[in-house]
């Protein structure tokens, strides 16, 4: 092949200089990102590998479901809690159990703060970096940061001084010459566009938001024991209330807490809206051009499950405060109904992976999913002794499946979040959106972008941070009237259980769609299935030659120096990538697993 | 710690004065834009030791021990990162990528022989030739054995790298296999825990650099100093675990009152961790705080001891899904069975052979 | 004691004289093992299964704490009981050592195991008679009650180990018994699967002890309290 067209309408050729970024650093997990460039350095194709697999589903065979969010949890430590949640709403779902308001509450309470958390910490500690000088930061003026600071946010931290001391520790350590976590950074790139002030002053803010981030999980601790992974339950929350009575300081939950919380929500907010956002805004002004590249499959095809329902096991879209829905070639007028359970709808294939279905290349719904482990290479791989140098994506090449919806590559996360919700006519959405494109005076179509990915994230961390607040109140003001209950155990016995169900359970991860499917057989899991945001957005190609989201987001976009891939890691990173949730399988009823030698 | 001169010395040794050595960094700093309080830092930067660099791979794993890591109070993750150590390579956090990122690696290996520290987050698949986790186009155990074979000691992060942790779980599909299992004459550290504790974790750090010498080792190589004793020993509703009160179902008084969870499954019992006491996230809390058994998440094979909300694990070595009192209760049943029909036959026979002369009987005796 | 002999098989025939089977050691360690195996089966099981939750005031309440005590202390005694009891071979000498080393190397042995079998099974009408342990007796007594009580003392003490710390004797004794398992859970449902077997033991102990002293021509309880044995014919 030099050049072919995918159905899904893209333009592929890969007769150019091959280029592969491994690992691709600043991500969950391990990835690797192969382009070819044409003579002008231009991306003309790309491919996605998703180079890890943990095979967690066939060890989730014959366990207890209650167990599972644990086992699955451990999926990911980055947003951790995620699978957990779609786990128990999953063994919750498959069993009839029905949750109380206020555990639906604490689970928002939970997963909102995982929210802030987690675009915070990817926004300054993932991405940053992609669009931030740290050398360059030597150079500023602490007086002109100082300045630059004071007129976008009324933050406090914003002296001279402060940024003279933050410059100082930075020359300390580019001065020792072990840049630790910053060595071998592609500091002095052409493509870093920020004036020193700016560097030096998002510099101090990726300290500071180091040092923030661990306060806004301890809402996570608070409910859930422990962050990274805290503890969930099937049935409701684990954490009881206590709020009058003897015995009230030594329970989970009891008005100290209440304002341990309370005050971390406020002080999450203020962070985020005093300087998540102003400096998102900032920086994207020095980069408008990334408002052009990085599209891919973002102006196409959206999907989002929602989440956070604002009524206890109601997860219709007028409970559902983020929506769930599927928009298809760009249309933004039709917001498609997205069903789980509809063997139709969500497929997944593995032509280009390394599993294989007996018998055919036919799309396979969660539920009946089977996989069975086949590593090979494909015929064009180039190896070089024990390095694979170029995989061949002609064959198979990753462990990421590629999941479908009605047979569409979809794109979700953020953006996918806040277009649908747009879509659908969320006021506070559309607030967010059309106030911050007024203010960097842009179309609804930038944000079909590599930067569009990245506001739409800080957009919805603020919306995650007001939303995160009103759900404490929500919380107390059910306390207040007399509501203490947090778990349903009338069907904790397994004896109550059928003797045969299944579940699907849904969770709108920080990262995108996330949906986990059961079989429960005479009280133990028969059969497990996870279709996790970065399958979507890492996904190989289909058996039609359709292209994933990654793949087809960096197609055009232009490189200054190939072999310095900053632009690669831009556009990546955009999406958050989270590859130990991407790749894992379960055999045909946990059947054995096949592996075929390499080479 | 051994090795690595700092260029201070080095330059001195090659009789280079003081007065120098300072202009050299004044210099230095000029050319470096560092201001005028630049030369200052320089030198003390030069005069000081080098921070030991620390090399932290991620093999199959969850990248919750990196996120912990973050999370600590004291020190600030910030702090050991940009004035205790030289975290050079860290595929979470780095700047850098791809080739620039590997370059790393053997440039410490390189440099600092025998003086850097290597870090593993998650451990070694070996099944399929490694290639289940396949870093820079090879199998992630060809960089982790190069990283390993130099290193000055080997910190093994979380469950994953100390005992193999989920996806060593039955029927460990991968071959998932922790890091002291495959090192040889390099010290290995266990932290365990899914994650650890994050102050336990820049704890261990800081201890190795405070004192400059290994913490003291148990002997599953988890330092003494934080894996000595029980959750259930230090645990602030131990009090109504002695008195006999419970929680018997979730929500009920007792969970509200903050009852003793043994009855919940909690392994506290069986877990040899600082969550009771050092707690987890600056203290805020721990499971048992939160009203949640504790899992066992730092003790070898835990995933394989549940289900977590049972007192006694599985045993499924007994075929069905068993426990020690369903064992029993099974033996117990067989056992009067067997007195039953003992005795029933006995009084039978009692009864039908009453007064049979003892030769005849001693006859009959069946010879096989 | 003139008639204290070794392991021996009587005729079975006529009705020999009594004998004296049984020192006082030997009794009141069994006695006194009895009960300590009693209070330890009951104690530790609602270690295990704790009972019903107490209501009322924390800091007056000790219940799980007097079990363990109970428990661990009775532990403390019955290994003390077992040091004991392998010292009474070397004072009491005679038949005492059988309940460690059945004599499986004598032809009559294995015969007298099988008959005991088919005893049990009703196929002969006769038992034989011993001065010391039968020898299905002693097998059992062997596997079902001499290994598992060494189990839950080296696990029991294992257990204590970890609790006591690393610098306790316990620790320096059995501490290595927790790097054989690493998840010290093992240990307790090892321990836990011991008592299980202890509890049968002693069912089928007093069951036959009561159904021979009926049945088999031989005294069997008041042996243990008199340490005489007498014959029947």
């Amino acid at each position: 092949m030099t050049q072919v067209t995918t159905p899904n309408g893209f333009t592929l050729d890969n007769s150019g200089r091959r280029i592969a970024i491994d690992p691709v650093t600043r991500i969950e997990g391990h990835l690797r990102i192969e382009v070819n460039v044409d003579s002008a350095n231009v991306i003309r194709n790309a491919v996605s590998v998703g180079t890890m697999w943990r095979g967690l589903e066939p060890i989730l065979k014959g366990r207890d479901p209650r167990d599972a969010w644990a086992f699955v949890q451990r999926i990911c430590g980055v947003c951790t809690g995620v699978h957990a949640l779609a786990s128990v709403r999953a063994v919750e779902d498959a069993l009839g159990i029905k949750i109380p308001a206020n555990a639906n509450t604490i689970r928002n309470i939970m997963h909102l703060a995982l929210y802030v958390h987690d675009h915070l910490v990817h926004f300054y500690h993932l991405h940053a970096l992609d669009w931030v000088d740290v050398v360059s930061a030597l150079s500023a003026s602490p007086k002109a940061t100082s300045d630059l600071q004071q007129s976008i946010s009324p933050w406090p931290n914003a002296s001279a001084g402060y940024f003279k001391d933050i410059q100082d520790r930075v020359k300390k350590l580019v001065g020792s010459g072990q840049l630790g976590p910053f060595r071998n950074g592609y500091w002095g790139h052409a493509a870093y566009k920020l004036p020193p002030e700016a560097n030096l002053m998002a510099v101090a803010h990726y300290i500071e938001a180091l040092n923030f981030q661990r306060e806004i999980v301890k809402i996570q601790a608070v409910f859930g024991g422990k962050n990274p992974h805290p503890m969930w339950l099937v049935g409701g929350v684990a954490s009881t209330i206590n709020m009058h009575g003897t015995g009230a300081s030594g329970a989970p939950i009891n008005v100290e807490r209440m304002n341990l919380i309370t005050d971390i929500a406020d002080r999450a907010h203020t962070f985020i809206s005093q300087v998540y956002i102003p400096d998102l805004l900032a920086i994207a002004s020095y980069y408008r051009e990334w408002f052009k590249y990085g599209d891919g499959l973002a102006s196409k095809n959206l999907l989002a499950y929602g989440d956070f329902p604002s009524k206890a096991n109601d997860d219709s879209n007028s409970s559902l405060l983020l929506p769930r829905g599927a928009i298809i070639n760009g249309d933004l007028t039709k917001l498609h109904e997205v069903d789980l359970r509809d063997p139709t709808q969500i497929q997944e294939f593995v032509p280009h992976s390394w599993y294989s279905y007996a018998g055919s290349n036919a799309g396979l719904h969660p539920w009946d999913g089977q996989t069975e482990l086949d590593f090979k290479l494909g015929e064009k791989t180039r190896k070089t002794g024990d390095k694979i140098e170029a995989f061949d994506e002609g064959g198979k090449y990753s462990y990421v499946k590629a999941p479908r919806w009605k047979g569409h590559a979809m794109e979700t996360g953020p953006l996918a979040r806040m277009v649908i919700a747009y879509a659908s006519g969320n006021r506070r959405v559309k607030e967010l959106v059309d106030g911050t494109l007024k203010k960097l005076d842009l179309p609804l179509t930038a944000l079909f972008s590599t930067l569009g990915r990245t506001a739409a994230r800080g957009l919805e961390g603020l919306w995650a941070a007001e939303q995160l607040k009103e759900e404490i109140a929500n919380l107390q003001a059910a306390i207040k009237s007399g509501n203490e209950a947090t778990a349903n155990t009338e069907k904790w016995a397994p004896s109550t259980w059928p003797r045969e169900a299944k579940g699907v359970g849904y969770c709108e991860a920080p990262r995108g769609a996330l949906g986990h499917w059961i079989r429960i057989k005479d009280e133990k899991i028969q059969n497990y299935q996870c279709v996790v945001p970065t399958t979507w957005n890492a996904s190989p190609r289909d058996a039609q030659g359709n292209i994933g989201a990654y793949e087809a987001a960096l197609l055009g976009v232009p490189m200054v120096n190939p072999s310095k891939p900053l632009e690669i890691l831009r556009v990546i990173h955009s999406f958050d990538p989270c590859l130990a949730c991407a790749t894992h399988v379960i055999g045909p009823d946990g059947g054995e697993l096949t592996v075929a030698k390499i080479l | 710690m051994g090795g690595k001169t700092t260029f201070y010395e080095v330059v001195r040794q090659r009789g280079i004065s003081r007065r120098d050595f300072l202009g050299f960094c004044a210099m230095t700093a000029t050319y470096l834009g560092l201001g005028p309080d630049g030369a200052g830092i320089l030198a003390h930067a030069m005069q000081t030791k080098p921070r030991i660099p620390v090399l932290w791979l991620h093999g199959l794993e969850c990248t919750c021990c990196s996120e912990s890591f973050l999370r600590s109070g004291h020190p600030l993750a910030t702090d050991i990162v940009m004035s205790m150590i030289s975290l050079d390579y860290d595929d979470t956090i780095m700047a850098a990528a791809g080739d620039q990122a590997e370059a790393i690696i053997s440039d410490i290996i390189r440099d600092y022989r025998g003086a850097y520290i290597l870090a593993v987050e998650g451990n070694i698949p070996l099944a399929n030739d490694g290639m289940a986790c396949i870093v820079g186009g090879r199998p992630f155990k060809h960089q982790f054995d190069e990283a390993a074979k130099h290193a000055k000691a080997i910190i093994a992060w979380g469950t994953c790298a100390s005992s193999g942790c989920v996806q060593a779980a039955k029927p460990n599909p991968t071959k998932a296999t922790p890091v002291h299992k495959l090192v040889q004459h390099v010290p290995v550290i266990n932290v365990p825990g899914c994650p650890p504790i994050a102050e336990v974790m820049t704890g261990v750090i800081s201890y190795i650099l405070t004192y400059d010498r290994m913490p003291e080792l148990d002997n599953q190589l988890r330092p003494k100093m934080f894996y000595s004793q029980r959750v259930h020993d230090k645990c602030y509703r131990r009090a109504h675990f002695d008195a006999g009160q419970f929680v018997e179902q979730w929500d009920d008084e007792g969970a509200r009152q903050g009852w003793c969870l043994y009855k919940m499954g909690c392994r506290g019992p069986t877990t040899y961790n600082a969550c009771a006491s050092i707690g987890w996230n600056e203290n805020t809390s721990f499971p048992i705080k939160s009203g949640h058994g504790c899992i066992g998440c730092s003790e070898e094979g835990f995933w394989d001891r549940g289900p977590f909300y049972e007192r006694l694990p599985d045993m499924h070595q007994w075929g069905v899904e068993s426990n020690a009192d369903k064992v029993a209760a099974i033996g117990a049943a067989a056992l009067g069975v067997a007195v039953t029909a003992q005795l029933g036959a006995t009084v039978v026979q009692r009864v039908f052979r009453k007064r049979k002369p003892e030769e005849q009987a001693e006859h009959k005796e069946p010879t096989e | 004691m003139k008639h204290f002999i070794p392991y021996h098989q009587l005729p079975d025939e006529g009705i020999p004289d009594s004998v004296a089977v049984y020192g006082p050691g030997i009794r009141s360690w069994h006695w006194m093992s009895a009960l300590m195996v009693v209070v330890l089966c009951l104690t530790g099981y609602f270690i295990g299964v704790p009972p019903p939750s107490v209501l009322g005031d924390t800091s007056s309440l000790y219940v799980m704490g007097w079990i363990r005590f109970f428990h661990l202390s009775s532990g403390y005694l019955l290994t003390i009981l077992a040091v004991m009891r392998v010292w009474l071979i070397f004072v009491e000498k005679g038949i005492t050592y059988h309940l460690f080393v059945p004599a499986i190397w004598r032809a009559e042995w294995l015969d007298g195991f099988m008959r005991q079998i088919r005893w049990n099974l009703l196929m002969v009408s006769r038992p034989r008679r011993y001065v010391g342990l039968n020898p299905l007796a002693g097998t059992a007594m062997l596997l079902l009650f001499v290994l598992p009580t060494c189990v839950t003392i080296i696990t029991g003490f294992a257990m204590y180990a970890e609790v006591s710390g690393h610098d306790s004797w316990q620790y320096w004794l059995f501490g290595w018994v927790t790097s054989i398992f690493g998840n010290t859970m093992d240990l307790h449902v090892i321990h836990r699967l011991a008592m299980w077997l202890i509890v049968f033991f002693s069912f089928i102990h007093v069951y036959i002890s009561v159904r021979e002293d009926i049945l088999s021509r031989q005294t069997m309880i008041s042996s243990m309290l008199s340490g005489e044995r007498q014959f029947r014919r």
